[in-house]
Order: C-alpha cells, then sequence, then structure tokens
C-alpha cells in the first residue's frame, strides 16, 4: 500500500472513502440494494446453475465504488506529480479509498449481523445480509466485499491514468452496456412489437442481458468511442468540416428523426410505455409552463400545482355530465366539441388564477415568494378537497365520468394512452414553441430583466407590474392545459392527485435539466418522471432520486444537464474551450473576458469615444 | 436622430411648469426616511441642453434627489416637473417613457444578460411588440427587432464599446466598459434627459479623461440634457455649465464653475468635512 506523503492526498482520499461506504450503507439500508437484488446485469457470471452473481444490486455497489474512485482520481492526478510513482499513488489512493468504503459495508455487515435492528429499519433483512456477503457468511462476505471494492475502486484509478480517448471509451462502454441491461423491461416488449425475437433472445435472457450481448455491446461501443474520439478521426473531422449550413440541417434532420421516432413508439411499444410517456408529457407542459415564471422571470412559484388542478377541474365541471353543473358544455354542444370548447375557458381561468394568485405577491421576492406561493398551492389542493366546494367539484371523491378526448370533424375518439400521447405531445410542441418564440423577444427579455435586477428594470422601462402579471397568467394557462389534458385522459379528477410534491417535481425537473432551456426541461422530464416510472425498482425511490439527482447536480453542475450558453458562462465564469478559440482575433490586447473575476479593472479601454 | 424630433414636439406641448426652456424643475422637494431629513426643500432647475453637475461630500443627499427624480422614491413633499410633466406618483417606467435615463454609482446592469441585451431592455420602452405579437410571429415584430438590433449596435459604438462585446456578458466586460454599457443601455430608451450618477468612480485618468469627452460628445451628437453627480472636480469644472451644491441635503450654493470655486460656503463644506478639492 503506498501511502500517499502530502497529507491533502491522504485527506482526500480518507474522505472519499468514507463518502463512499456511507452511500453503501444506506442504499441498503433504505432497500434500494434488494430492489435490484433480483434482476441481472449480465446473466449467468461466476454461477454454474441458477441465476448469476452479477446482479443489477451489486452492480450499484460496485458502481458507486467505480464512481467515488474516479471522482477522487481524477482530483488525485491533478496532486500528483505525473511521474510513476505520482501514478501509482493515483492508484494506490483510489485502492485505498476503495478499501475504506468496503470496510465501512464490511463493519455494516458484522454489526448486524449481531445485532437485529429490523424493528427500526425494515430492510435491513437477513436476505439482504445473505445478498451482501455473496451467501459465505458475515466474516467471510466481510473479507469479499473489502476486497472486491478495493479492486474496483483500483480500477477506477487506473482508467483515470488512460489518455482522454481511452477512457472515453471504456466509459460509454460500460454505461452502455449498464444502461440496455437497466432498460430491459422497456426494451424488451417494444423488441417483441417489432417482431425482433432474435434480436431479444440475442440481448436478454430472462432477467439480464446475456454474455455475448455484453460483449458486443461493451466492444461495439468502445471501438466506435474510440474510432470517433480519434485526434484525426476521419468521421468527425468529416462533419467537422461541413459547412455551418450544412451541420444545421444534420442537426435539423436528426431532431426530426427523433421526433418521428416518438410519434411511431407507441405505436410499436406497450401501453405501458405509453402511459409512461403521455406522463412525461404532462410534467413537460408543467415544466414549460413554469420555466417561464421561475426560469425567465425569476418568480421561484412553489405552488405551480394550483393551476394544474384549476385546470383538471374547471374542464372536468364543464364538460363531466356526472359533475353537479351536468357538463354545461356536453350538453350545449355534445361529446365530440366538448373539449375543444372548454379548452380556451379553461386556459383563460387559469390565466385569470394566474393574475389573481400574482397581483398580491408583486412586491414579494425570492424567498417570501416562494413561501406565499407554497401556500397558495396548499389552498387549492385543500379547497377543491373541502366540504366547503363539495356541491360544486365533489370533495374527496372529485369528479368522474369525463368524456372522453375525441377529434370532432374526423370522429376519432381517443381512449388508450397509445392514443392519448398524441394530443399530448402536440399541445407540448406548441408550448415549446411559444416559450421558444418569447424567448428571445422584447418580451422574454423584459422578464430576464426583472430577474436579474427588479427596480433595475424599472428604471431602465420596464412595466413589472405587468409582465410579473404576464409571467404567472401564461405560466397558470399552460399549467391548466397540462391539468385539462390530465383530467380527460384519466376521466376523472381527485383533489388528492394535486399535491405539493407536483410542484416539487416540476421544479427539480427544470433545475435538472438546466434553468430557462427548453431542451433542458425536456431532458429534465424524460429523466425525473420517465426513468421513476419506467423502472418500477426505483418508483419507491422516487423522491430519494430527486434529492440525489438534485445535490450531485449543484455540486458537479450547477447549471443543467442542457444550460443556455449564457447559463453555463454565469456559473463557471469562462467559455467553452471552443468558444475561445473564435474570441482573440478582436486585436484588443488582453481582452480575455474568460478568466478574469468580475469586475477587474480593464487593462485598458479601447481607443476612441 | 428620433430624439431631436420629439424633443421638439414635446416643446410645443409643453404644460404648466415649461417656462425659459428649462427640462427639470424641482421645487421645495424635501425627503424624509424615518425622521433622517435627506434632503430638504431643495429648488432646482435644469435648462434644455445644459450639462448640469451636482456636488457635495458624501452623504449630502445627491442620491437621494436623483431616485426622487426618476420616480424610484416617493418624495415626501414638493414637486418635480419635467418636460412640461408632473411627474411625482408616476411609475420609474413611466418616468422612462417621458425621455429620463440613468445609470448608477455603483454599476447596476443586468449581470447575467448579454451586452446586446442590456441594451435592448434599454430599448424597451420605445419598442410596440406584444407578447401575442411575438408569439405568431407577425412581421413587424420581426422587423422591429431587426431595428432594435441595429440601432443597439450603433449605441455600443458611440460609447466606444467594441462590437465583438455584444454577446458576452454584462458582468465580464473590463470595470470601465461596463459604465460604458450602462449608458448605452441608458441611451437606448432615447431620453431628453440622462443622469449620471458618478460615471467616472474607479476609472484611471486615461478612462476619465474619455469618459468626459464622451459626456460632451453625448450631448452634441444627441441634443441631450445631462445631469452630473460626480466626485471629480476636474471633471465637474471641466464638462458643466451650472453646478448645484449640496451638503446636509440642502442646497447650499448654485451657479457657473467659477462661481462655486469662490463661494465661501462651498469651500466651508469641503474643506470642513473632506480635503479634498
Amino acid at each position: 500500500m503506498v501511502a500517499a506523503p502530502r497529507e491533502g492526498l491522504l485527506r482526500r482520499t480518507v474522505t472519499a472513502g468514507l463518502v463512499a461506504g456511507v452511500v453503501l450503507v444506506y442504499l441498503s439500508m433504505v432497500g434500494l440494494v434488494e430492489a435490484f437484488s433480483h434482476r441481472q446485469a449480465v446473466t449467468g457470471i461466476g454461477a454454474e446453475a441458477g441465476p448469476g452473481l452479477l446482479t443489477l444490486g451489486r452492480v450499484m455497489i460496485g458502481g458507486a465504488v467505480f464512481l467515488g474512485g474516479l471522482i477522487l482520481s481524477g482530483r488525485l492526478s491533478q496532486l500528483a506529480a505525473p511521474s510513476a510513482v505520482g501514478r501509482l499513488m493515483v492508484v494506490g489512493g483510489a485502492a485505498l479509498s476503495g478499501l475504506i468504503a468496503g470496510s465501512v459495508l464490511a463493519l455494516f455487515v458484522l454489526v448486524v449481523s449481531v445485532i437485529d435492528v429490523r424493528g427500526v429499519f425494515l430492510s435491513v433483512t437477513p436476505a439482504l445480509l445473505d445478498y451482501l456477503t455473496f451467501d459465505q457468511g458475515p466474516a467471510l462476505g466481510a473479507l469479499i466485499i473489502l476486497m472486491s471494492l478495493g479492486i474496483i475502486s483500483a480500477l477506477a484509478g487506473g482508467i483515470r491514468l488512460l489518455g482522454l480517448q481511452d477512457r472515453g471509451a471504456v466509459l460509454k462502454a460500460l454505461t452502455a452496456a449498464l444502461l440496455i441491461s437497466l432498460l430491459e423491461p422497456l426494451l424488451r416488449p417494444i423488441l417483441g412489437q417489432l417482431e425482433l425475437a432474435d434480436v431479444n433472445r440475442f440481448l436478454y435472457a430472462g432477467g439480464g442481458l446475456t454474455q455475448p450481448a455484453a460483449a458486443v455491446i461493451l466492444g461495439g461501443v468502445a471501438a466506435a468511442s474510440w474510432a470517433w474520439a480519434r485526434p484525426a478521426a476521419p468521421l468527425r473531422q468529416r462533419v467537422r468540416d461541413l459547412p455551418g449550413e450544412q451541420r444545421r440541417m444534420i442537426g435539423i434532420g436528426a431532431a426530426l428523426a427523433a421526433f418521428i421516432g416518438l410519434l411511431i413508439l407507441p405505436q410499436i411499444s406497450t401501453g405501458f410505455v405509453s402511459l409512461v410517456l403521455v406522463n412525461v408529457g404532462f410534467f413537460l407542459l408543467l415544466a414549460l409552463g413554469l420555466n417561464i415564471v421561475v426560469g425567465y422571470a425569476g418568480l421561484l412559484d412553489l405552488g405551480y400545482v394550483a393551476f394544474y388542478a384549476v385546470g383538471a377541474y374547471t374542464v372536468a365541471v364543464l364538460i363531466s355530465p356526472s359533475s353537479s353543473a351536468g357538463g354545461p358544455i356536453t350538453e350545449l354542444v355534445g361529446t365530440a366539441w366538448a373539449f375543444w370548447v372548454a379548452l380556451p375557458i379553461v386556459m383563460i381561468t387559469a390565466a385569470l388564477v394566474g393574475i389573481f394568485i400574482g397581483a398580491p405577491v408583486l412586491r414579494l421576492r425570492g424567498d417570501y415568494l416562494a413561501i406565499v406561493t407554497l401556500g397558495f398551492g396548499e389552498i387549492a389542493r385543500i379547497l377543491f378537497g373541502s366540504d366547503a366546494l363539495r356541491p360544486w367539484v365533489g370533495g374527496p371523491g372529485g369528479v368522474i365520468g369525463l368524456p372522453n378526448l375525441q377529434l370532432p370533424v374526423v370522429g376519432f375518439q381517443f381512449t388508450s394512452p397509445s392514443q392519448y400521447i398524441y394530443p399530448v405531445i402536440a399541445f407540448s410542441a406548441l408550448a415549446a414553441f411559444v416559450a421558444w418564440r418569447l424567448a428571445n423577444s422584447r418580451t422574454g427579455r423584459a422578464w430576464n430583466a426583472i430577474r436579474e435586477d427588479e427596480s433595475v428594470a424599472a428604471a431602465t422601462g420596464v412595466n413589472i407590474t405587468n409582465y410579473k402579471l404576464l409571467a404567472f397568467a401564461l405560466g397558470g394557462t399552460l399549467g391548466g392545459l397540462a391539468g385539462a389534458l390530465f383530467a380527460v385522459q384519466l376521466r376523472s379528477v381527485y383533489p388528492g392527485t394535486f399535491n405539493i410534491i407536483v410542484s416539487f417535481t416540476v421544479l427539480a425537473i427544470i433545475i435538472l435539466g438546466g434553468m430557462g432551456t427548453i431542451r433542458g426541461v425536456m431532458v429534465g422530464a424524460l429523466i425525473l418522471v420517465g426513468l421513476p416510472e419506467a423502472l418500477r425498482e426505483f418508483g419507491e425511490y422516487r423522491f430519494l432520486l430527486y434529492g440525489a439527482a438534485l445535490v450531485a447536480m449543484m455540486l458537479l453542475r450547477p447549471e443543467g444537464l442542457f444550460p443556455s450558453r449564457i447559463r453555463r458562462a454565469e456559473l463557471h465564469e469562462e467559455l467553452p474551450p471552443e468558444e475561445q478559440e473564435q474570441l482573440p482575433k478582436s486585436g484588443g490586447g488582453g481582452l480575455a473576458v474568460s478568466a478574469g473575476p468580475i469586475s477587474t479593472y480593464g487593462p485598458g479601454s479601447q481607443p476612441g469615444g | 436622430m428620433q430624439q431631436q424630433a420629439s424633443a421638439k414636439a414635446t416643446a410645443e406641448a409643453a404644460g404648466d411648469f415649461e417656462s425659459h426652456g428649462l427640462i427639470l424643475q424641482v421645487q421645495g422637494l424635501t425627503k424624509r426616511f424615518e425622521g433622517l431629513i435627506a434632503n430638504h426643500n431643495i429648488d432646482f432647475e435644469i435648462p434644455r441642453l445644459a450639462i448640469v453637475s451636482l456636488i457635495g461630500p458624501n452623504g449630502a443627499g445627491k442620491t437621494t434627489l436623483f431616485n426622487q427624480i426618476t420616480g424610484l422614491y416617493q418624495p415626501s413633499e414638493g414637486s418635480i416637473g419635467f418636460d412640461g410633466v408632473d411627474i411625482i406618483g408616476l411609475a420609474p417606467h413611466q418616468i422612462v417613457e417621458l425621455g429620463m435615463a440613468r445609470t448608477y454609482q455603483n454599476i447596476r446592469l443586468f449581470e447575467n444578460m448579454t451586452a446586446l441585451a442590456n441594451v435592448l431592455v434599454g430599448h424597451h420602452v420605445r419598442l410596440h411588440a406584444q407578447w401575442w405579437q411575438v408569439v405568431l410571429g407577425l412581421r413587424a415584430v420581426r422587423e422591429e427587432e431587426e431595428r432594435s438590433r441595429r440601432f443597439a449596435l450603433e449605441l455600443l459604438d458611440l460609447v466606444g464599446l467594441p462590437r465583438h462585446y455584444a454577446d458576452d456578458l454584462a458582468k465580464n466586460l473590463p470595470y470601465g466598459d461596463q459604465r460604458r454599457l450602462e449608458i448605452a443601455r441608458a441611451l437606448a430608451s432615447e431620453p431628453k434627459l440622462l443622469l449620471l450618477d458618478e460615471p467616472t468612480a474607479g476609472m484611471n485618468p486615461r478612462e476619465t479623461r474619455q469618459m468626459t469627452d464622451l459626456i460632451g460628445n453625448l450631448r452634441k451628437e444627441l441634443a441631450l440634457t445631462i445631469l452630473l453627480i460626480e466626485h471629480d472636480m476636474k471633471v465637474v469644472m471641466g464638462v458643466s455649465e451650472r453646478i448645484t451644491v449640496l451638503d446636509y441635503g440642502e442646497k447650499i450654493a448654485e451657479g457657473t464653475p467659477d462661481e462655486i470655486q469662490r463661494n465661501p460656503r462651498v469651500i466651508e463644506a469641503y474643506l470642513g468635512k473632506q480635503a479634498t478639492v
């Protein structure tokens, strides 16, 4: 064992090991490890008969340590000298932190094998212990844990020492294999539907990737990544050399292909996939709306669910024959037109509610605004479930019996999620278009100015009252629209649906994706809503996942996954390398905007004024 | 430019406050903050197309006066007439619309917006696009946007900001250029009266000289009236035609630079507290 000579190195190593160890114990204690203990990552590894040992639960433990080792060795390799000794220190440090993490977990195993803590921690079962120790008993199992985690972490350190190109290939291959294995419950039915039974049989064998498939995926992705990242890779070079116009065409083409793929997907997959996508769509609509309020105008609204509820209830009362109002719109225009006639009313109602909520909080900023809107969200939920409004909206029982969504002239009825997905996509696209148009306009700039500095915005000529109310109204309209679609798809509305968690989820989507960008919102919705629904193992741990994702995000990439260029520059105070290259042509000698602190004195202003 | 025409138009439509070609007329202005009197009974006027400086020791109430003129604070007593309109009670953005713009002592740009976007926000009051027109992508909106963009770039040229800064975040600009950008943002609202709060604060002598030249040029090229808060006496004496001196919230002197330099009360106010000048 190479002890790190510098105190900083040793301290970092020990800290990383302890953190990883605590994470492992935590994952085990909450039951997440066991939830994934029945699915294999790759089948038949390490066992002659029966299920293999390489299950997803163990992959999770190993993966956490691997990731920890990778991050730690990245830090270490910055500190250590670029010599043989330095390299040894990086790998040794990673191994040491793996051993420390392993010893924490081993200690946990030893302790709980003696002391029964199931009274408090329900998930700490004998089955979990057997699983963690590979059925070898506490003593031998602890040793196995220790050694294997040490080796995994050392491997991560070794991978860190590889060149950028090789490292990228290895990591991408591992990620791809893991993803394909993880998404088995989603991919198998789709492949089945496509009558690609052969592919199915090649890839999956009852709860895991087959060994040949794993080999092909690992090898294939690694080779492709390696070839693409080669400094003089012909393919990448050719793409880069294309004129801007053509590159844009390729981008548009790719987006179009993805969109068409999305349109076809519900037809070639199971209803389950469609249901997940429909849910993602609702949250996408909500997130696009909240993005206007929070991302563009900087008004932190924690009660956004109120609009979702207003939209859902308005449409329900207007078109459901079994509502107390008897569905006046349905009576008036018939079931075919009901939704479409009700929709403008819903949107106007939601906009008015936005103004109604917005008006009293106009003078509040930041935290105060957040608290008050949080209250509004709760008020909405409680009101809709209350006895006071029971005669109109049905109290806890809600409103049922909404007619199906129909396309009037064609006479088409939407019944299943695989059909509802299309109006959801259409409205989401419309909302994204509206948000995109507004972003770079007089309106969007006025919002941004309010976000940056309210009083200066006012003194620069922005009518902050109007623009704040506009943000609330437009955000509310989109939220109401999402609620209306949600109600008509479910064909019923219950107050319990509209809890505070919806507000938080939508906000988390925006933060994860990158505040203020539309692409980021889409990816955020897919990850935070789609993933937990698609992987039922995660279902119970959804909020754990949100919390972990957000904390990790804030530490590692506070600008979100797909930030706008501006936001990225804001948080890192440097331009990405490719943009830096283009800058210094201007001739202005020390105009490096990139690295300087915010208010350095300019080395020399431009001559002439 | 457009200002000249509009300045003429409003001059014709001048109301009660308008007399002797005054663009700003402050009468009996008093501002109290919970017992503290920041401005006391100030009478103060600015002739059209003049450059007027407001000086006084720290804490004399200069910025408070600025904040009342631009509508950020409501005065406790007194009246403010701007270009023939009583502006007491108007919201800040309405005052901007009437043709007043300002900069800040401690630079207050929209830091996380690009330099160009900062100027475009300044142009906001002169644009007409409504949100629904933007969503529909009307041709008038696109043309207005294009015009506004060109106008903003011209303003960057005018204040001497290199165009390649246009897409940089405001906060990443060098200090002196941030001050210039603030002026460009103010000019974008096509003001008749420009209020500059210590435009040369924190600048080196060379930058200060450039800023002084810029202020003179702006008046000439844009037919502006300028009110200046400034501590650098070289700038004050060099650029302004009239000077108003505040001390402890009250006006203690008013006159041409020569008169002010000889005024015993001014000398006392300055030498008594801080031995500069």
